[in-house]
Formats: structure tokens, C-alpha cells, sequence
């Protein structure tokens, strides 16, 4: 008699594939939601594991990263090679292997199946877009392949779970069968100059020996026909009307995240109010009521409001991968990011970052290779995010003469505006520039990419995708943006302020003193002389500091300070008194204002450069698993704004604006 | 015999080799530009480069600076 099942070792199964292959939906339709979401150790690749149970036996779905190869050459593809050789700490050698085949591109799937077969190791053959590969005209001779693999082919369409029972059948019986046969390349690989390298004539000789294997197995019926994927293909990558689609498909995922996300994040915004007004009227006024809406509530909606972007984004950037547009895009735009060292990949990331860093830092995931994505990641910041606007519109409005440059419809404050957005562009462009020729020179990095097939994206895929996004933002950044919101809120708080004349003060000077006294005000005199190369007096350096946890509270900070109490910015008559009041601040003791054109233009170059968002940063930790990057990044990126906020003051003060 | 870089969009051509022993060249064997394999020229993108291939049934995407590396037959 056996065990009863639920008592059984579970088995280890290997998901082993090309990207592209349908292995994303198998593994959905196997295991379902995966069970465990993480990364391999010391790598940024993500380990995916899904338990669920055939006929009562308990089978552990490894979804390893898509691969061209067992001959790793990048960590994704290291992690599959150290996962199936029993090499990877933490992880079983699996049982057994489903190498994923895509019956529509049979020959460059066979070439890691075929590696995959040598491995000794039980393999399943899952044949997997077969009905794609039918309407085509593609016969495939499944017993024949099995055959000539000396392993188990079962055909799958796994959307609609044709073949799932028999994998699992397969896999449940395969540890028992014999093991499959290496493929025979010896006599091809005779053929072949031996003074090359061994992995040059391995990929020659596999190649051959596919070739027999497809001659064999493959009966391509009538000579395909003009399908209308190829119609698709030849317009979306046309000269002219593929590059105004790409204009339009970008606007269009840009206005969402955008515009669409907005009223989502309104309601988050109007829900934390809610709570902290209920709050307030429940908790007696003190430190612990601060600690609670000022701290908690405050850190809580400062994580949850950028779920609605995230989740439209990889909404936007999961559907266009799944109908095989993403690389579409990658390759139209390839050509201009790469002269500055980036690459056609990273054209989303960095579009998505105008509206927010944070899901462009997380888009950059679609980037496989390590040294662009990291290029990537390091300049998302510098693009304008939403969260800079404000800021551009109140000082524009305020400071920058409304005079006509050249033409009468073209005003002043328009060009600056725009000019800012241009700024973080060019800066980025730079930096990227110098960073791919110093910091990250190496061997010419290729730009080898599979243009899959047209085909309809799989809701459930592109739902997992958006919920993992969603959940490993909240789960694995949330908890310490949430952390660093309360930290930087007990700097702003403590210590406590002393009034000499206490009842004498209105309460907006209260908050005022209150501020200028804490750890953050404090701090902000300190850096004075940092901050007056820039024009600034100290209580704008206190300003950027406390916008350190986001940069849209240096509105409402400006607020505090300058004793005008808690205005809302946003509203169009906190906006006008914030305005009055800067626009009447003196510096101390003295009747020298402190806002001139220079001073708001400094003000402005040094936000559209720094990287004045905690958020951003620990994302960036996170994205990348090292805290390296964000320290490289908060340093670079304060430096530059820096300096060029000190050379906009100066430039402009010597030129009498 | 010329480069893969150097065939105009609309041609196909068979590839003599990869010759080259360096990571890249490596890669593209991988993929399946190996000796004897047809490859279409299918398209360049919009500012000239990469360019779009056929091989073995399916699309693949190389800068011209990696097609300089596949050796084709006129």
C-alpha cells in the first residue's frame, strides 16, 4: 500500500523555457497563484513557486526564468543552469523537468530542450501553442518527436487547459521512466573545424542535429499564406505608420497612468482624510494622536496612493508584452536610446517615470540585461514626475514674468515650464552617456531580441502580473516607506518646541515655531551656508530637507514655515496666500526679499534634478537588492542638482533677472 | 562573400558563418544563425537601425553592429 498522499515528499518540478513560449500561462494553468514569490539569493532574479497537487500528490512548480540557453550568459539564464545542476542554495535539485516547447519556432526551442535533455534528468516535452501552430499549417508528428527526444511530448493550449491533466500525469509517472536520451551530436559535431570553441561548435552541431529532428517531425502543410499577423506586423512596424501607432500607443499608456490613476488616488487621498479626521476626534491631542495621523495615517496614504499607478501600469506593460508589442516598442526606439548607451527597453520605464519614478523603477523589470536595466533605474528619477508640477506651476506663475518670448501666444512661464521637463531629459541623456562609458564600461553589450509573434495577451497572465506588482510594491517597499514616513515625522515633531511668550502666538506660528525648532528645522540652519550659493535663505534649505519624504509636501512645507499654518496648496486660495506670503518673505532682519527670479529659478532646477523622494529611493534598494545603488543615486543626483541650481542663481543674479 | 549588416531590407541570404569567438557571436549561433540557416532581411527600424530578421520560422531583432559579425553568401 502507499502512503496516504497528503503524507508524501512533494516533487520538485522544474519549468524550464525561451521566453515567449506560453511558459507563463502553463505555469498558471499548472499551480495557479504562485505560493512563493522572492529572489534567488544574491541575485535580482526572481524565484517563483507554485504548490499544487496532482491525483494527491503534492507537486512544487519551480518557474524558472525564461533562457536561450543552458550556457548561461546572464544571471537569469545562470539561475536556470544552477537550478537544474542542484547548484542554487535553497533549492532541491528538482525531480523532474518540463522543458516548455513552442510548437510555432520548434527548432530554436529544441536547442534548450535538447540541453535540457542532457542533463539527466526525468523531462516532459510540453508542446505548448499547438493550436497556433495548426491554424498555421504546422503538423507536428508528437510520437515521432518523442522518439527522436527519447522523452514524453505532450501538447498543451494551456488557456484553455487542453492537456494540463496528461502533463500532470506525465510528470507524476516520470521519475519512474527511464531517463531521457542525450541527444547524438557526435557526428555532427566531426564535421565541424576543430579549432573553434567547444560552445561554438556545441550550438553548430545542436543546430545539425535539429535539423534532422525537424525534417523528421514537421510537415509544414500548404506554403503559410499572408496571415494577418503579418499584415499587423508590416503596418505597426512601418516607417510612418508604424512609428505614429508606437506615438499613439505611448500616448495612450501615458495619459492612463496619468490622468486614469488620478481619481483612484484621489480616493485614497479622501480615505486617509477621513480616517485622520475620525482619528482626531477620538484620540485625545498629544504626541501619540501626532504619532498616529501625522506619522502612521500619513505614511499608510503615502504607500497605498501609488498602487493605482502601478497597478495601471504593468496593466498597460503586461498586456503589451502579451500580444508581443513590447518588444515592438523596444525595437522601434532602440536606435535613439542607444546613442546614449540605454537600449530600446528602456523606453517605457522612462516614459512611465514623467508620471511617477516609482512604477517606471518597477517597469524596468521587462529590461533582461543587468547593465541597462541598472542604467535605467539609476536616471528614471531625473524625468519630471507628477509629483514636481505643482511646484513648476506655483513658481512659474509667481516668479517668471508673463512677457512674450518672440511670438505673442508664447509666454514666459510656458517656456520655463517646459524647459524643466527638458532639463531632466538632457541630464538624463548625460548621464546615462558618461555613466555606459565609465562606471559601467565593459564588453559591447548585444542587443539580441526574439520579435515574438502577434498573439491575443492572456488576461489571467497579465492580472498575475498586475497583482504581483501591486502586492510586492505594498509587501516589500510599502512596509519601509511606511517605516521612513515616521521617522522623518518624529524629525519634523521633535523635539518639542518651547514658546517663550506661548499664548501670545497664533496658532499658525505655532506650527511655524514648531517646525524651525525640531530636528529638520534645525538641520535646515545648519546647511545654510550650503544652501545660500543657491539664493536661498535657511528656511527654504529647511523646506527641501523636509520634502525629503516626497517631494509634493515642499508646497505645504513652505506653508508651515512661513507661519501660514496648514494651507492646502492644491486649492486655488491656499495656492494665492502661499504666493502673497512668499512673495512678501524678507530675509532676516533685513527688508531684501527672498523671492526673485533667480532664487525661484534655482529653486526650480534643484527640483527637477534632486532626489528629494524616499520612496523612489528605497524602490530603487529594492529593484535592484542592493542599497548601494540608492545612496549612488541620491548622491549623483543632489550633486547635479546642486550645481546647477548654484549656476542658475549665479548665472541669473550676474545677469540682473 | 559580406556581412548580414550590408543586406538590404527584402533579401534573404544564407548565412556561411559566425566566425567569431566572442560572447556575441556565440549568442547569435545560439539563436540559430548557424551555417547553411536562410535569413530574410524582413525590416530596419524607423531611424535605421536594428533590423528585423527571419530565421527558422520566427523574428528575430539585431543591431547592425551584430549582423557586421554573421558572415552571409551573396
Amino acid at each position: 500500500m502507499t502512503e496516504p498522499a497528503g503524507r508524501e515528499r512533494p516533487l520538485t518540478v522544474a519549468l524550464v523555457g525561451n521566453p515567449n513560449t506560453g511558459k507563463s500561462t502553463l505555469f498558471t494553468a499548472l499551480a495557479g497563484i504562485p505560493t512563493r514569490i522572492g529572489n534567488y539569493p544574491g541575485v535580482t532574479v526572481e524565484e517563483k513557486v507554485g504548490r499544487f497537487s496532482h491525483c494527491g500528490r503534492p507537486i512544487d512548480l519551480i518557474d524558472l526564468p525564461g533562457a536561450y540557453s543552458l550556457r548561461a550568459q546572464s544571471p537569469d539564464e545562470q539561475v536556470v543552469s544552477d537550478v537544474l545542476g542542484g547548484r542554487m542554495a535553497g533549492v532541491p535539485r528538482p525531480d523532474c523537468i518540463v522543458a516548455v516547447v513552442d510548437a510555432t519556432n520548434l527548432a530554436r526551442n529544441l536547442f534548450l530542450a535538447s540541453q535540457a535533455l542532457e542533463l539527466g534528468l526525468p523531462t516532459v516535452v510540453a508542446l505548448t501553442l499547438s493550436d497556433v501552430a495548426a491554424e498555421r499549417g504546422i503538423g507536428i508528428d508528437v510520437e515521432a518527436l518523442a522518439r527522436r527526444l527519447g522523452c514524453a511530448v505532450v501538447p498543451v493550449v494551456a488557456p484553455t487547459r487542453v492537456g494540463i491533466e496528461a502533463l500532470g500525469d506525465r510528470l507524476l509517472s516520470a521519475p519512474e521512466a527511464l531517463p531521457p536520451r542525450p541527444p547524438d551530436l557526435a557526428p555532427h559535431r566531426a564535421a565541424i573545424d576543430g579549432s573553434r570553441p567547444a560552445s561554438a561548435r556545441d550550438a553548430i552541431a545542436r543546430y545539425a542535429w535539429i535539423d534532422t529532428v525537424v525534417a523528421e517531425v514537421v510537415q509544414q502543410a500548404a506554403p503559410p499564406r499572408r496571415r494577418l499577423a503579418d499584415t499587423i506586423d508590416r503596418v505597426l512596424t512601418h516607417r510612418v505608420w508604424g512609428t505614429l501607432a508606437f506615438a499613439l500607443v505611448m500616448l495612450a499608456l501615458f495619459t492612463s497612468i496619468f490622468r486614469l490613476a488620478a481619481p483612484a488616488m484621489d480616493l485614497i487621498s479622501a480615505g486617509i482624510d477621513s480616517v485622520s479626521a475620525w482619528a482626531e476626534s477620538i484620540l485625545p491631542a498629544g504626541p501619540l494622536r501626532s504619532l498616529f495621523v501625522n506619522g502612521v495615517l500619513a505614511g499608510v496614504g503615502g504607500v497605498v496612493v501609488f498602487v493605482p499607478q502601478i497597478a495601471l501600469l504593468f496593466l498597460f506593460v503586461a498586456t503589451l508584452e502579451g500580444c508581443g508589442y513590447l518588444a515592438r516598442a523596444a525595437f522601434l526606439m532602440d536606435r535613439l536610446l542607444a546613442g546614449v548607451g540605454l537600449s530600446g527597453k528602456s523606453f517605457i520605464p522612462l516614459l512611465s517615470s514623467f508620471a511617477c519614478a516609482i512604477p517606471g523603477i518597477m517597469a524596468a523589470r521587462t529590461i533582461e540585461n543587468r547593465r541597462d536595466r541598472l542604467l535605467t533605474i539609476l536616471v528614471a528619477p531625473l524625468m519630471s514626475c507628477s509629483a514636481r508640477l505643482p511646484v513648476y506651476l506655483l513658481f512659474c506663475g509667481a516668479f517668471v514674468p508673463d512677457i512674450a518670448v518672440g511670438v505673442s501666444w508664447l509666454r514666459l512661464p510656458a517656456v520655463v515650464l517646459v524647459a524643466m521637463y527638458a532639463l531632466g531629459v538632457v541630464v538624463a541623456a548625460a548621464v546615462a552617456f558618461v555613466l555606459s562609458r565609465t562606471v559601467f564600461r565593459g564588453p559591447p553589450q548585444p542587443f539580441v531580441m526574439e520579435l515574438p509573434g502577434w498573439r491575443w495577451p492572456q488576461p489571467a497572465v497579465v492580472l498575475e502580473r498586475v497583482r504581483e506588482a501591486a502586492w510586492s510594491f505594498l509587501t516589500n517597499a510599502g512596509t519601509l516607506i511606511l517605516a521612513m514616513s515616521i521617522v522623518l515625522w518624529a524629525l519634523g515633531s521633535y523635539p518639542k518646541p518651547v514658546f517663550p511668550d506661548a499664548p501670545a502666538l497664533a496658532e499658525a506660528e505655532r506650527q511655524g515655531e514648531a517646525l524651525r525648532q525640531s530636528f529638520l528645522g534645525r538641520a535646515g540652519r545648519v546647511i545654510e551656508p550650503v544652501v545660500k550659493p543657491l539664493g536661498w535663505d535657511w528656511r527654504l534649505g529647511c523646506a527641501a530637507l523636509a520634502s525629503f519624504p516626497a517631494r509634493e509636501v515642499v508646497l505645504g512645507t513652505l506653508g508651515v514655515i512661513y507661519n501660514l499654518g496648514d494651507v492646502d496648496p492644491g486649492e486655488e486660495e491656499g495656492a494665492s496666500l502661499l504666493v502673497r506670503r512668499l512673495k512678501a518673505a524678507t530675509w532676516d532682519g533685513t527688508t531684501r526679499k527672498v523671492f526673485t527670479l533667480p532664487v525661484a529659478l534655482s529653486l526650480m532646477v534643484f527640483f527637477a534634478l534632486c532626489a528629494q523622494c524616499a520612496s523612489t529611493l528605497v524602490i530603487i534598494g529594492k529593484e535592484t537588492g542592493s542599497w548601494v545603488w540608492p545612496v549612488v543615486t541620491f548622491t549623483y543626483m543632489t550633486a547635479l542638482a546642486w550645481l546647477a541650481a548654484c549656476a542658475t542663481f549665479q548665472f541669473g543674479t550676474a545677469l540682473g533677472w | 562573400m559580406r556581412s548580414l549588416a550590408h543586406v538590404g531590407v527584402g533579401v534573404t541570404v544564407s548565412v556561411v558563418d559566425v566566425p567569431g569567438a566572442d560572447p556575441v557571436s556565440l549568442r547569435l549561433l545560439e539563436m540559430g544563425l548557424t551555417p547553411g540557416v536562410n535569413v530574410a532581411v524582413v525590416a530596419a527600424a524607423p531611424l535605421g537601425d536594428p533590423l528585423e530578421l527571419e530565421l527558422r520560422g520566427y523574428r528575430l531583432s539585431i543591431r547592425r553592429r551584430e549582423a557586421a559579425l554573421v558572415t552571409v553568401a551573396t
